[in-house]
Formats: C-alpha cells, sequence, structure tokens
C-alpha cells in the first residue's frame, strides 16, 4: 500500500464502533477492512481485530485496536480512517471512554433482531461526553427476525438521536457498508488541532512487548512526534526518547512521523506498560505542553479475591504468571498472601468481575495453574471510632466490631433492559439483592428500562445468571460505580469447635447475615467430615451466635473383611484416606477439607 | 524359596450363577461348561508348575473360594484338591475349606466334597430374611440356608462358617436380632460377620449414589454390631478378629495366615500370593489366564516387593484386626527393631484418641478402636 505523506487534516476521519456484545462490531470491522483491501483475502481471518484467543472465545475485544484504513470515497476523494476498536465490557469502561476520547465520531451499532441494550445506551451516553458524532447502523438486517421499524424507533428514543439518520447493513453479506463509510465522510467531523502548537498525545492503550517495552498507542491531538524526539508523560513528568512511531495498517508499520489529527503508536525505552497509563498525556519534553489533556485518572481495582494455586509447587509460577500477566495489564494488582487452610497465594484486584475471570482463565490456560479463587469481595471502607478509615478488600481484615463506627461500600447504577413480561421477577431479584430502584421507562410496548442503584457487592455472586434465567436471556445489563454509600454491613465469624476460622468469616449486611449464616453452617456441615468427637459449627455476630450446626461424632470407620486378595487394595485404599487426610487443614483439633472452605462460595 | 515354611493355599473359582449387585470379588457369570473345563485343566496347570518349584513348604490350609466354587460339578472340585494333594506336601491336619452358597449344591456333591478331603464350609448366608435376601441380590432364600446347613452337616462337616451381613439397606433391628438368634440356634462352629460395604464400580454403589437405596446410619450399625459381640461371646464363641468368631479351636487357620502377614500362595485367575514378602498377582482374564498356562507360563500380571516400612504398617494393620493384637515381641524379631521405635507417634496419638490399649505385651483395638479400626489403620501408613 501506498502512503502519501504529509496527511491533509481534513481527509482524517477518527471513530470507533460501539455497540452490545454480540451485536456484530467486530464482524463490521472486519467488513470495512475488506471493502477497503486493508487487508487481502489472504490475509482473512474472522474477526481480525480480535487478537487473543480468549477474545474470539468469549465474543469480546479485551484490548483495543488502532487500524489505519485508505477509504476512496464514492464522490472522489481519498481519505485516511482511522478506526479505533474499543473493548466490550463494562470492565474496562474507563478505557472505554480513553478510546473514544480519541475520536470525533462513533458508529452505534444495533442488532436488527435484538434491538437496543442497556450497554448501547451506556455507551452512547459515554460518546455524548466525549462530543462524538454518532452515527447509528442497524445491523444482521438479513436475519429473517430482524425488525427494523421497531430497532429504529428504539434509537430514536436515545437522547441526542432523535433526528439522526440511520444506516442498515448486513455486516455478514456486505449490505449498507458503503453507505455507512461514505457516512463516516460526511458526518464525522475531521479533528481538530493545529501541528504548530507543543505535542499533545493522548495514550489511549498499551501493549507490552518483550523487546520494546511498552508500545503505546496515541492520538496526537497537537503538534507532531518523531523518533528521536525527547517526550515526557505528564502525569509523572518522565522524561523519554522516541524510538519509533507507526500505525497499524493493520499489521504494524514505522513511519517518519506522527501529525496532529492522526493515530497510531510509538515506542521508547517505557520498560512495561504501568509507566504509559491509559489516559495519560505525552509532550514534547523540549517544549511541554501547558496542559494535561482532560479526563486523566488512575484506574484502581474495584474487585478482589485471592488465587491459591491447587498444588503448592505451583506458588512460584503463579507469580511469575502474575508479573507477566501484569506488565501487559497494569490495572492488576496482587500481593502475597498467606492462608491457613489454602497456604500461599496472592489477593489480587480487577477492574470487574469480567476482568477476573479472564485473568483466572488465562492463569489456567495459558500458564496452565490450577487455582483456587476465594469470593470476589469489593473494597470496603471502613470507619472507625477515632476518625480513621481503613481500606479492606478481606472480611478476614476486618477490625474488631467494637471498633468500628461504620462501614461503606461502593454502590454502582445498573441500567437493565428487558422484555416487560420479565419485569416483574427482574425487580425482585434487585430488591432481595438491596437495590434502589430508580426509574423505569418503556423503551416501547414490550421492552423496559429500569435504573437501579445497589450495592456492587450484590452483583458479585450469581447475580448475572439469576438475571439470565429470570429473563430467559432477553434482559442486558450495564452498571458503573457511582461511590460510596454507608451500609449496615457487619462482619460474621464462624467457630468450628470454637475455635474462630478467618478464612470462612464474610461480611454481610444485616439483614442478610442470619440467612447466610444459616447456609454456611449447613454447608460446612456436609462439608467437615466427622471426626472423632462432636464438631459445633457456629456463625457468630458481636459474640452473639446466630446460628449453628453439628458435625456428629464419628461412630464407624472399619474395613468389613479383609482377605488374602484384599490386603493390597486395603492398605492403597488406606492409602488414599491418609493422603485425603493429609490435604486437610487442621484447625485446633478439627481437621477441615479445602471443600469446606469452598463452600463460602456457595452461599449466595 | 525358603525352606519348611507352612503357607496356606488359596484357590479361586471365579464363576458365579449370579452377580450380587454388592461383590466386588472377582468373578464372571457363566454356564459355559466347556469354559469351566478349560480352567479346571489351568487350575490343575498351575498346580503342577507351583508344586515342582515349592517343594520345600507344607500347606497347612488349603481353601477354595469365589465366586462360587460350587458352580463346579463335585468331580472338578474333587479333581483340583487331588492334584494338591499329589503336587504339594499336605499336612496331616490342614484345614481345608470350600465356600458354598446356599442353591448350589445338593447333597450328593456335599458329600463328594467331603470325600475329597474337604474338613471345612463356608457358606455365604448373608442374612434369614428373605426381604433382605432379595433387595441384595442373592439368589437364595432362608430356606436354602438351612438345608444347605443340615446336608454338611449330614455329609459329616464338623467345622462350618457362617457368613452373615449387618447394615443391610431395609433391615431393621428387629430382624436382624431374629436372624441372630436363629443363627444361635444352628451353632456354626464359626462365624463371619460384616458390614456391607459399598465398593466403587458395584451396582450397589451406583444404587446409594442415586439415591435408590439407602445405607442405615453408622451410629445404628454400629449399635447392631456391638449387640451381636456380645450375643456371640455370651453363646461361647470367642472374638478373635474385627469381623470373626469361633467356638473353640475353632479358628480359622487360613485367615489368620492372612493377618499374621505370613505366607500363601494363590492360584486361579486374579488370585494374588504374597511369598518371601513379594505380592503377587494373576491375571484376571481368564483367556488369557488358561492361555498362559496352556502354554507352561505362569500367569502372573505383576509382583510387588514392599518397602520395609510398608511391610511393618502392613503387619501391624493386619494384626490389629486380631484381638490379640499386635504382640511387641514378634514385631522385634521379625523386624529387629521394637515397634516403639518406628511408630512411635501414630501409637501415642491413638493411645490418647482412646483407640488403641498397651497390654504390657501386645497393642491391642479397645472397644471403640474395633469401630474405628480404619481410622487407626491409616495412622500407621505414611
Amino acid at each position: 500500500m501506498k502512503m502519501i505523506q504529509p496527511i491533509k487534516i481534513e481527509d482524517i476521519r477518527n471513530f470507533s464502533i460501539i455497540a452490545h456484545i454480540d451485536h456484530g462490531k467486530s464482524t463490521i470491522a472486519d467488513r470495512i477492512l475488506e471493502i477497503t483491501d486493508t487487508v487481502s483475502q489472504r490475509e482473512k481471518r474472522e474477526q481480525i481485530l480480535d487478537n487473543m484467543d480468549l477474545e474470539r472465545e468469549k465474543g469480546i475485544t479485551i484490548k483495543s485496536k488502532a487500524v489505519r484504513i485508505i477509504y476512496k470515497s464514492l464522490k472522489g476523494g481519498q481519505y485516511v480512517f482511522n478506526l479505533i476498536d474499543t473493548p466490550g465490557h463494562v470492565d474496562f469502561s474507563y478505557e472505554v471512554s480513553r478510546n473514544l476520547a480519541a475520536c470525533e465520531g462513533a458508529l452505534l451499532v444495533v442488532d436488527a433482531a435484538q434491538g437496543v441494550q442497556a450497554q448501547t445506551i451506556s455507551n452512547v451516553q459515554m460518546a455524548m461526553e466525549n462530543n462524538l458524532s454518532i452515527i447509528p447502523v442497524i445491523n444482521k438486517i438479513d436475519l429473517p427476525t430482524a425488525d427494523i421499524e421497531k430497532v429504529s424507533n428504539e434509537i430514536r428514543k436515545i437522547k441526542g438521536l432523535e433526528n439522526s439518520p440511520i444506516f442498515l447493513v448486513s455486516a455478514k453479506d456486505g449490505t449498507g457498508i458503503r453507505e455507512m463509510l461514505e457516512a463516516v465522510i460526511e458526518y464525522i467531523p475531521h479533528p481538530g488541532g493545529s501541528v504548530k502548537e507543543p505535542l499533545q498525545a493522548l495514550i489511549f492503550d498499551s501493549v507490552y512487548n518483550p523487546y520494546q517495552g511498552s508500545i503505546v498507542y496515541i492520538r496526537v491531538v497537537n503538534g507532531l512526534v518523531k523518533p528521536g524526539m525527547k517526550i515526557q508523560t505528564m502525569s509523572n513528568k518522565k522524561n523519554y526518547e522516541v524510538n519509533e512511531v507507526g500505525i497499524f495498517i493493520p499489521k504494524r508499520k514505522s513511519v517518519n512521523q506522527l501529525s496532529v489529527g492522526e493515530v497510531g503508536y510509538l515506542t521508547a525505552s517505557f520498560k512495561d506498560v504501568s509507566l504509559t497509563k491509559v489516559g495519560d498525556t505525552i509532550t514534547d519534553a523540549e517544549r511541554p505542553s501547558s496542559q494535561q489533556l482532560p479526563g486523566y485518572k488512575k484506574v484502581t481495582p474495584v474487585v478482589f479475591c485471592s488465587f491459591y494455586p491447587v498444588e503448592n509447587e505451583d506458588y512460584p509460577n503463579l507469580q511469575y504468571a502474575l508479573e507477566k500477566l501484569s506488565l501487559n495489564d497494569s490495572s492488576i494488582s496482587f500481593i502475597a498472601e498467606n492462608s491457613p487452610a489454602l497456604g500461599f497465594g496472592f489477593r489480587c484486584g480487577f477492574l470487574g468481575l469480567l476482568h477476573m475471570e479472564i485473568i483466572q482463565e488465562r492463569l489456567e490456560r495459558e500458564y496452565k495453574i490450577q487455582l483456587i479463587a476465594t469470593t470476589p469481595s469489593v473494597l470496603y471502607r471502613v470507619h472507625l471510632k477515632d476518625k480513621k478509615v481503613v481500606e479492606i478488600n478481606n472480611p478476614s481484615e476486618l477490625p474488631d466490631t467494637n471498633l468500628i463506627d461504620f462501614i461503606e461500600e461502593p454502590f454502582i447504577e445498573l441500567t437493565l433492559i428487558s422484555p416487560s413480561q420479565f419485569v416483574g421477577g427482574v425487580m425482585e431479584l434487585l430488591q432481595d439483592r438491596r437495590g434502589i430502584f430508580k426509574n423505569l421507562e418503556y423503551l416501547d410496548k414490550d421492552r423496559a428500562r429500569l435504573l437501579y442503584h445497589l450495592p456492587l457487592n450484590e452483583i458479585m455472586l450469581d447475580f448475572y445468571d439469576r438475571i439470565k434465567s429470570i429473563s430467559k436471556g432477553y434482559a442486558s445489563i450495564d452498571y458503573h460505580i457511582i461511590g460510596y454509600q454507608s451500609s449496615a454491613l457487619i462482619k460474621v465469624e464462624i467457630l468450628v469447635n470454637q475455635d474462630v476460622v478467618d478464612n470462612l468469616s464474610f461480611i454481610s449486611h444485616k439483614d442478610k447475615a442470619y440467612e447466610r449464616a444459616r447456609k454456611l453452617v449447613d454447608n460446612l456441615k456436609t462439608a467437615i467430615p466427622h471426626q472423632l468427637f462432636e464438631v459445633p459449627i457456629q456463625a457468630r455476630i458481636n459474640h452473639k451466635i446466630i446460628a449453628r450446626s453439628t458435625v456428629r461424632a464419628l461412630k464407624k470407620n472399619v474395613l468389613a473383611k479383609c482377605y488374602g486378595g484384599d490386603i493390597t487394595r486395603k492398605r492403597k485404599l488406606l492409602e488414599k484416606q491418609k493422603a485425603g487426610k493429609k490435604r486437610m487443614k487442621r484447625i485446633g483439633k478439627v481437621e477441615i477439607p479445602q471443600e469446606a472452605f469452598m463452600s463460602i462460595l456457595k452461599i449466595d | 524359596m525358603s525352606i519348611n515354611k507352612k503357607i496356606g493355599l488359596y484357590i479361586h473359582i471365579p464363576f458365579c450363577l449370579s452377580k450380587c449387585p454388592y461383590c466386588d470379588f472377582f468373578s464372571i457369570v457363566s454356564h459355559d461348561d466347556e469354559l469351566k473345563e478349560r480352567y479346571v485343566s489351568a487350575l490343575i496347570n498351575e498346580i503342577e508348575i507351583y508344586g515342582r518349584k515349592i517343594k520345600d513348604m507344607e500347606l497347612i490350609s488349603i481353601y477354595v473360594g469365589g465366586g462360587t466354587p460350587t458352580v463346579l460339578e463335585g468331580e472338578q472340585l474333587k479333581e483340583i484338591l487331588s492334584s494338591c494333594f499329589y503336587n504339594f506336601s499336605v499336612a496331616e491336619k490342614a484345614e481345608i475349606t470350600i465356600e458354598v452358597n446356599p442353591g448350589t449344591i445338593d447333597g450328593d456333591k456335599i458329600k463328594t466334597i467331603f470325600r475329597a478331603g474337604v474338613n471345612r464350609i463356608s457358606i455365604g448366608g448373608q442374612s434369614f430374611n428373605d426381604r433382605v435376601l432379595k433387595k441384595i441380590g442373592r439368589i437364595h432364600s432362608k430356606e436354602d440356608i438351612m438345608k444347605t446347613y443340615q446336608l454338611a452337616r449330614y455329609a459329616g462337616f464338623n467345622n462350618i462358617n457362617v457368613d452373615l451381613m449387618f447394615g443391610l439397606p431395609g433391615l431393621s433391628k428387629r430382624e436382624f436380632e431374629k436372624t441372630l438368634k436363629e443363627l444361635m440356634m444352628l451353632r456354626p462352629e464359626h462365624i463371619s460377620l460384616y458390614a456391607l460395604t459399598i465398593e466403587q464400580g458395584t451396582p450397589f454403589y451406583e444404587f446409594i449414589e442415586s439415591g435408590k437405596a439407602r445405607l442405615p446410619s453408622d451410629d445404628f450399625c454400629s449399635k447392631l454390631f456391638v449387640s451381636a459381640i456380645d450375643l456371640f461371646s455370651g453363646n461361647g464363641y470367642e472374638h478373635y478378629e474385627i469381623s470373626n468368631f469361633a467356638l473353640t479351636g475353632k479358628r480359622c487357620i487360613h485367615n489368620e495366615l492372612y493377618w499374621k502377614n505370613e505366607s500363601y500362595l494363590g492360584i486361579g485367575a486374579g488370585a494374588t500370593s504374597y511369598l518371601d514378602n513379594k505380592r503377587y498377582q494373576n491375571y484376571r482374564d481368564l483367556n488369557q489366564y488358561i492361555n498362559l498356562l496352556e502354554s507352561g507360563i505362569l500367569p502372573i500380571r505383576y509382583q510387588e516387593i514392599l518397602p520395609l516400612k510398608e511391610r511393618m504398617a502392613e503387619t501391624i494393620i493386619l494384626k490389629l484386626r486380631m484381638m490379640e493384637g499386635l504382640n511387641k515381641d514378634d514385631f522385634r524379631k521379625k523386624f529387629k527393631v521394637p515397634v516403639e521405635k518406628v511408630f512411635y507417634t501414630p501409637l501415642q496419638t491413638l493411645q490418647e484418641q482412646g483407640l488403641l490399649a498397651d497390654n504390657g505385651s501386645n497393642y491391642l483395638l479397645t472397644k471403640k478402636g474395633i469401630l474405628l479400626a480404619n481410622n487407626v489403620f491409616t495412622e500407621f501408613l505414611d
């Protein structure tokens, strides 16, 4: 492909595709790349932009990519399109917002059969906040179940899109893709900014490369950047020298410079991605810009859980794997911890549940480490009576109850779109999860949009599955964190044979404490094998026992017969019993198997 | 091979008329007479090979087990035993047992067996309750047990064992006690009383796992067991092994060899042997077993030499099954080291837990230890 440099700013269009999961974002991207001959047929793979296996499997894009496309307009003229792919999940909403900040416009893709979903709306809101021009696109019009009129009406109901022209496409067979691309030229403005201004480049993503360190995806907002230039990351005022700048077509290609309005990559001596935080601004170290681009924030984990290797020998491998993964994902945090029950492991922080799930799967799949993951927890803010505030993400760290003034927990605003007939059931579940009703509106006669505030903790376990089963899979959810609120939270301690077992203790809203405690002590009763003596299991709040169960003493454990042919086999059987016993953890006089510690995961 | 050793001989007959759903012993259901005949010839081949190999050992017991040995013809059983007498030196007072399933034998066959030299019969009675017998898949009735017992007595047997099970699904305490009373009236010389154990891979395992059948609680079973021990003791039976009771002088010599961890030779498909601290096992597959022997090759599937520590542990475990327990001197003589030197911690722990007692010369299970024997045994394993 021949590149003509320099490019006139008027001929550049920077845009993203935003869509609810499975509405066809990646397929549309593929068609665009094909139609514009950005990839040859030979190079073609389905869903070219999704690199990682996991992305392909889960149908979501985890890491954003930026591709430069040369587009020849039907009306004449040649344009440079920079297509910026965005992560498709709520956990990465900050990344999405920075991806969008690198664009002037967005294609809003809505499935012709499924219509507007929760994520569609939050995507629009985010695009609007970034002043993007939005082009609504209805995809999958080839489906027999497509209902274009209905979906168009739903789109027109979204604030800001009341009068937008809507484009109809079928990414599958290519229908309407041309028209959609023409609309990009017409409806999305070209970038602003000036090449004469000091350099301001927005970091909207970065990936780790073992030879070059962090490869940074940038959008040049003002000025230009080229190899050899001294640059500075404005959040921490650190200076580096640029090694290389380039573009993706979609393979990496180095260029002489990236100028105002352009999108591409940059390498410097960044040793890992933690130095190139998404949202940060790169400027000219010798002629720095007076201000950082708006919207930078440090991303902090909101969901925590501990990973323990099933086999103790895997602990160093787990550490190595986490270190490797964090080279590429600075949002993972992890610190070593030691549990009397589970041995050595790591307390890890994530951007959300999906993020956690992805990391867990990558550890198991790519690094072949079998893991035990503990119950996910949020970060609690504990206000002590002496006015100190401590943040804890592990119930076992909760200070003594009589020192605590009150506890705050993160709340989310949840948008849920569901067919009307399931609204009752959904609301019941949300009520049960301590949801505070905010709004209910009908998108059309058979679909409603619900708005709730509820504690993040309440969606940690078995929430998505419940919503799915209540709505037969039709409801869609989106949420964002709105801040901390105080809640009536208490610590429930679990005692086994009168000893407090920290790993079994949990934090709960006081209205749910009894029910959860009851379930847990019952589960433990079956998970803890009979010992030679009776073992009481108690749940305690503030020195008051609220639930109790008893593991009865073992009365009989005897091999009935043992003759010649049995001896070896019986010995092996006993050895197996012994090995099982060895894997148990001894707390006080009681032997507790690992499954017992896992039973705390099953109480919601 | 060592010299002048007294050993036991086990002969496995892997055929049954039907397979009991709880049984995990090796047997197949076959009505193929030719196969049985070939099997008998193979057994005799194996006996002849061993007869040539181990000239210096004396058999103090022969035990024909199964399966159901009595699915073979009386003449076939006689042939097998004759071959033993011809190829081994068998002690004058050797105990020669055969397992008999009620309903598989008539007066003639039992007489043939008696004349063939068998002097002990073990009857797989299991229960005297027809409903329960049916439930556990036995093909015989209480009537059949009584008949077989009387036939054996009539044929001249003065050493009869009856197997009984407890912890059977659906068997009430009252019904079990009735069985025990009836058993006391028969007054067999020996009783094996064992709990139904659910072995993986048996149909019963599936029943229990799927909830189709329910086992009585451990609590209930241990009460039944304790009451049976009391009843038998009161009637002159010696409780000499966890599951075994005998009138004076009628302990099972053959099984005692197992529990004392002494040598035995096992022949037949799937049979195991313990000779010179090595455990052997024969091939289970009948065709393979037969074919190898037809070519004059011993059908040994594997052998295992136990490491010393495991041999010690096995000896302790087996001896603790006997009520007299582990004799400290015997252990020291056998292994040249006091048992406390090797197993100090388990011995201490178990005594603290009240599962094990020390009477000065022997370690033995306490009453509580008998019921929790597995807990005791596992302590000695690594």
